[in-house]
């Protein structure tokens, strides 16, 4: 796991979809302390990609590998060491408490009636202080505000310590403050525990600002590239279908 | 600590109510015998004829019964509603109960009306319990065979419902052109009862539910991963189709096994695990499991008293009672739209 050279995640003529082809010919890659951002208009695929990354859905045509294996090679256990998911809205299941709810991050470690060890144990709380939800582990995680809610799912996947974190709309529901506390704490993953994250978003600007590498689902074709050579190529004029929508390179924002 | 000390508390309430409601239902019936005597019976000590042949013969072999049958479909529709998803998810939903029912209309109904009489007594005791059971397992056999091929559980339940539809269309079909007398039969086997299993079938219902036990507890762990979803889960290193097969094969060996001896009881499989959570305010099933089958066992023990109609010599259907004790609960499950 040194250095940028290892793809940890590679993806070569993808086509989504199971019985029909939602979209195809995705070809991108992601290392370790990479932040990524899929962008692209409602309805092109976006959460189908992140699914079928994770395992959860299957695709339809190419490969998808991971730290050079085909996914489909992967046991379910052994995938989850691999890559984590964190659904855009996962039901919330009244009176379990948070600590329970992070520490089905230990799922893969934890013995067979699902008990944790001491070490999980203060690695969960440790977790909670790092995604400052401090002193939260005894609360019922189903009346935890969005914004809280979000912040331990992202615990969970942590815990899970897989090396890619996949998120879906991590920052859909939530108000502008939460939506930059979580953003800037997903970066701070990234870059310190060595992570690679991937996130879907209609956020652009905020994707452009911190992320490394924005994965566009664009209408006529997949970009994949570094924020400023995205723009140069024009990738985000394709985003959406209405032709008249044009991305501004210098007030890099759409008019 | 306070939590942990607050569910022991909790726990010795329901072994007591489980205790008093057991000892109840061997004192009350068409005659009530003194409480000494059941003691003395019990412990070996000198105790009227007629009351330790009552205690023995009929009372303890019924309370056995309504005791594992009242945790076996308690136990296995909280492992529905948490795979489903769906509070309203019972042991029945998944069309078992009417597999159990086709099995034994086919058994009490097809064969008279191909001409072909069957022995009654002993035989078609066993007989019926063995239809009840074939039909029941091969309900679940179809359900694994469809689920790898859908993609998600509520497509499973849809399916599951479906089911049950068309099956009880065919059991209809199969009344229409019976005899009355077999008919009769099977309308009074719908009704549901723990009237006296012989010592054989209590205990091949005892293995059964023991073996169906023992996987449940098995489950606790997916059915902890499972409370937030599928793709949550699957997201967590669960094996969904194993863990589906072994919900569903646990959840065969329980209400199967009840349906088969006792009949279809309903309701007792969609509320206890509801009363479970709100007792205990926690959803996770090392909790809610142990809890959810004791207080099925002590709800059920206490119908069946109900059923008995103290001082009287008749006896109500079972399933009358459960679902005077179930249908409450299950409104208020609406009305206040809990959620698992």
């Amino acid at each position: 796991m040194s250095g940028k050279d290892i793809k940890i995640l590679e993806l070569i003529k993808v086509s989504l979809g199971y019985n029909k082809v939602i979209y195809s010919d995705i070809n991108a890659s992601a290392s370790s302390t990479e932040m990524i951002a899929v962008v692209g208009a409602n309805g092109m695929g976006k959460s189908t990609l992140l699914r079928s990354i994770s395992g959860i859905l299957k695709y339809h045509k190419g490969a998808v590998n991971i730290m050079g294996k085909r996914i489909e090679s992967y046991s379910p256990a052994n995938l989850a060491q691999q890559v984590t998911f964190v659904p855009s809205q996962s039901p919330r299941a009244r009176d379990l408490s948070l600590f329970d709810m992070v520490a089905t991050g230990c799922y893969n470690r934890s013995n067979w009636i699902g008990n944790i060890s001491k070490e999980d144990r203060s690695l969960i709380l440790e977790t909670l202080v790092k995604v400052g939800l401090k002193g939260f582990e005894k609360r019922d995680s189903s009346r935890l505000s969005d914004g809280e809610f979000q912040r331990a799912a992202i615990a969970r996947s942590l815990v899970q310590n897989s090396q890619i974190i996949l998120l879906d709309e991590p920052t859909a529901f939530l108000d502008i403050a939460n939506k930059i506390i979580i953003t800037n704490l997903l970066k701070e993953i990234a870059v310190t525990e060595k992570k690679t994250v991937i996130f879907s978003t209609h956020d652009l600007m905020q994707a452009l600002k911190l992320c490394d590498k924005i994965w566009v689902m664009g209408h006529t074709r997949f970009f994949e590239g570094e924020p400023g050579d995205l723009i140069e190529k024009g990738a985000f004029d394709q985003m959406f279908k209405d032709s008249s929508l044009k991305f501004d390179s210098k007030l890099v924002t759409f008019i | 600590m306070k939590k942990e000390r607050s569910y022991h508390t909790k726990y010795i309430l329901i072994f007591a109510s489980l205790l008093i409601f057991t000892i109840l239902n061997l004192v009350l019936g068409s005659i009530i015998l003194p409480i000494g005597d059941i003691f003395n019976a019990i412990t070996g000590g000198d105790a009227p004829r007629v009351v330790s042949d009552i205690l023995f013969s009929l009372r303890i072999p019924k309370a056995i019964t309504a005791l594992l049958a009242g945790a076996a479909l308690s136990v296995c529709g909280l492992q529905m509603q948490t795979l489903f998803r769906n509070p309203l998810a019972d042991p029945y939903i998944l069309g078992i109960s009417s597999g159990a029912g086709l099995g034994v209309a086919i058994f009490l109904m097809g064969f008279s009306a191909f001409g072909i009489t069957i022995p009654s007594t002993l035989f078609s005791n066993i007989g019926i319990a063995a239809s009840a059971w074939i039909g029941a397992f091969s309900v679940t056999l179809l359900i694994l065979l469809v689920s790898s091929r859908l993609k998600d559980n509520i497509s499973l339940l849809i399916f599951g419902i479906m089911l049950g539809s068309v099956i009880g269309a065919i059991i209809s079909l199969l009344q229409y052109f019976s005899a009355s007398n077999d008919l009769k039969i099977f309308v009074i086997w719908t009704m549901g009862s723990f009237s006296v299993l012989s010592p054989i079938k209590i205990w091949i219902m005892f293995i059964l539910i023991v073996i169906g036990f023992a996987l449940s507890v098995y489950n606790i762990k997916d059915l902890n991963a499972l409370l937030m979803g599928e793709a949550y889960a699957k997201s967590l290193g669960v094996n969904m189709e194993s863990t589906r097969r072994r919900i569903l094969i646990a959840t065969t060996l329980l209400a199967g096994s009840v349906t088969a001896f006792c009949g279809p009881i309903g309701f007792i499989g969609i509320a206890v695990p509801h009363i479970a959570r709100l007792v205990f305010r926690n959803a996770d099933h090392k909790v809610l499991l142990p809890a959810t089958a004791f207080l099925g066992a002590s709800i059920m023990i206490f119908a069946d008293t109900v059923a008995q109609l103290p001082g009287h010599s008749g006896v109500i259907p079972i399933n009358t009672v459960s679902a005077l004790i179930g249908v409450p609960v299950i409104l208020f499950i609406i009305l206040k739209s809990r959620f698992i």
